[in-house]
């Protein structure tokens, strides 16, 4: 019975998301909730992402710093601080942060409005929620996840170079230096095109885990916990995939 | 004319309907009483084709709608206006925003005529003050009443489906409610209310329909209602407080 519903619900979810992704193109369009989502999304997490990645990239700078330190390679800093924020940390972390703050908004909203019979007056109305709720939603995070992102590197890299210059002496211009030379076409592809996956990810599942909502308000902390933790879940395991196929396809060897 | 033949309905292991049968004409005032999870909410939302029946027809106007895609269903839905017990505004748009939300959507109306037909609408529920205020500000009552208004902004039906309308009010507004509602199917418009309260139900409704164990276990008028035998509906008549008074 289990593996049954587990079956139906990944057919429902990934129903929903095509559903979901072929609203983008197809008609009607719902271009003011889609900009209120890129808003919401976008705007509304530029302090928390701007603070997280800052942070994630003084933390790696000092621990690089401690331990190249004692084998003489100090200045090897700026590059593999560069390499892993460009190609993974940026990406992942922001990812993370943005599950955290706009997918269980999402999740939530939607529960809530599954709970108020919102969805079904959308419904009555003769509106698609899909499209509705759900398109405006993707666009929002395939949009603004990957903007947030070069944000998000960007802070990282500044306080990598905060760490590197004035905690642990070295200079700013071998930083930078080394920051430039290791963004190349094949790095920035790498780190560039995971925060257009894990948008669609995390806004497809939090929409389907929201309208999946039923059983009150247990039902609603149920659906908004499995949203955060399955996108978190799937960030991880989707980055791990991703960089076995860029680092493919890009020409890297292992 | 909205036909229920044989519905059987359960979300998942609970069965809600069991086998329910009516059929109800359009310019009827209908109330379906019964206790809390007995499926009167269940065949509102089946009339709307917002859920499937499990097994079992359910025909409005002589269609069977079980087998409609959401498509097809809009036209079905356009026959009716419902109103959910709690209103179900939504909670980001104020009233205006909520009452023009299909007039934005479906008309090429200015932004002037869009007010004009707001402030009208508002006018007849008797909420007209309330046009700038958000859901949360509104009384359980103006809830129901806003609600109501975004249904009309677009079309008047042929019939009212009202969920619980009364629940959680206080008996003047409760009273207001139903007068309006009975004001809304003076026009011949049918209604279908939803409630435990029989007092209410005796005010708007002329048939009532009980439902127990997921059947209709009842099907008469409020006479015959008040003066049923059967335990479970004149325990709900005298809990209603209502003595035919």
């Amino acid at each position: 019975m289990k593996i049954k519903e587990l079956v139906n619900d990944l057919q429902d979810y990934y129903l929903l998301t095509l559903h979901g992704l072929r609203g983008i193109v197809a008609r009607p369009f719902y271009f003011k909730d889609a900009v209120f989502q890129m808003d919401y999304a976008g705007a509304g997490s530029l302090l928390i992402v701007f603070i997280v990645d800052l942070f994630v990239g003084m933390a790696l700078s000092l621990q690089l710093s401690a331990e190249l330190s004692s084998l003489g390679m100090k200045m090897y800093i700026g590059m593999i601080v560069g390499i892993s924020v460009v190609r993974e940390l940026g990406p992942v972390v922001t990812a993370l942060v943005f599950t955290g703050r706009v997918g269980a908004g999402m999740a939530s909203e939607l529960g809530s409005m599954v709970l108020g019979h919102q969805v079904d007056m959308i419904r009555v109305f003769g509106f698609d929620p899909v499209k509705k709720l759900v398109t405006p939603r993707i666009i929002g995070s395939l949009v603004m996840l990957p903007v947030l992102t070069v944000i998000g590197v960007a802070v990282s890299l500044v306080g990598g170079y905060y760490i590197a210059v004035f905690v642990g002496h070295q200079s700013g211009t071998v930083y930078w230096t080394s920051i430039r030379n290791i963004l190349t076409l094949e790095n920035v592809l790498a780190g560039a095109i995971k925060p257009f996956i894990f948008g669609v990810l995390i806004s497809s599942i939090c929409c389907y885990m929201g309208l999946s909502t039923k059983g009150g308000a247990i039902g609603l902390r149920r659906s908004t916990t499995m949203a955060v933790v399955l996108s978190i879940v799937m960030i991880i395991i989707s980055d791990f995939l991703l960089t076995r196929v860029l680092l493919y396809l890009l020409g890297f060897s292992v | 004319m909205i036909v229920f033949d044989e519905v059987w309905f359960g979300y998942g292991e609970r069965q809600i309907l069991r086998g329910a049968s009516f059929s109800i004409a359009f310019p009827e005032r209908v109330a379906f009483l019964g206790g809390s999870g007995e499926g009167k909410t269940t065949i509102l939302r089946l009339i709307l084709g917002l859920i499937r029946p499990d097994s079992g027809k359910i025909l409005v106007d002589g269609e069977d709608i079980t087998g409609k895609s959401e498509t097809e269903l809009r036209e079905v839905r356009m026959k009716f206006n419902i109103v959910f017990q709690e209103g179900a505004l939504f909670d980001s748009l104020n009233v205006k925003e909520n009452v023009a939300f299909c007039l934005r959507e479906y008309t090429r109306m200015t932004e002037v005529e869009i007010d004009e037909r707001v402030r009208e609408i508002l006018a007849t529920v008797g909420v007209e003050q309330a046009i700038d205020l958000m859901p949360e500000e509104l009384s359980g009552g103006m809830h129901r009443r806003v609600s109501l208004a975004r249904s009309l902004a677009l079309s008047t039906p042929k019939m009212f489906l009202y969920d619980e309308p009364t629940t959680g009010l206080d008996p003047i507004n409760a009273d207001n409610i139903c007068r309006l509602m009975a004001d809304l199917s003076k026009d011949g418009k049918g209604l279908i209310m939803v409630t435990h309260k029989v007092s209410d139900a005796m005010k708007v409704a002329g048939r009532f329909l009980f439902l127990k164990n997921g059947a209709v276990i009842f099907d008469g008028d409020g006479k015959a209602l008040l003066g049923s035998e059967i335990p479970e509906i004149r325990f709900f008549a005298t809990e209603g407080g209502f003595h035919g008074g």
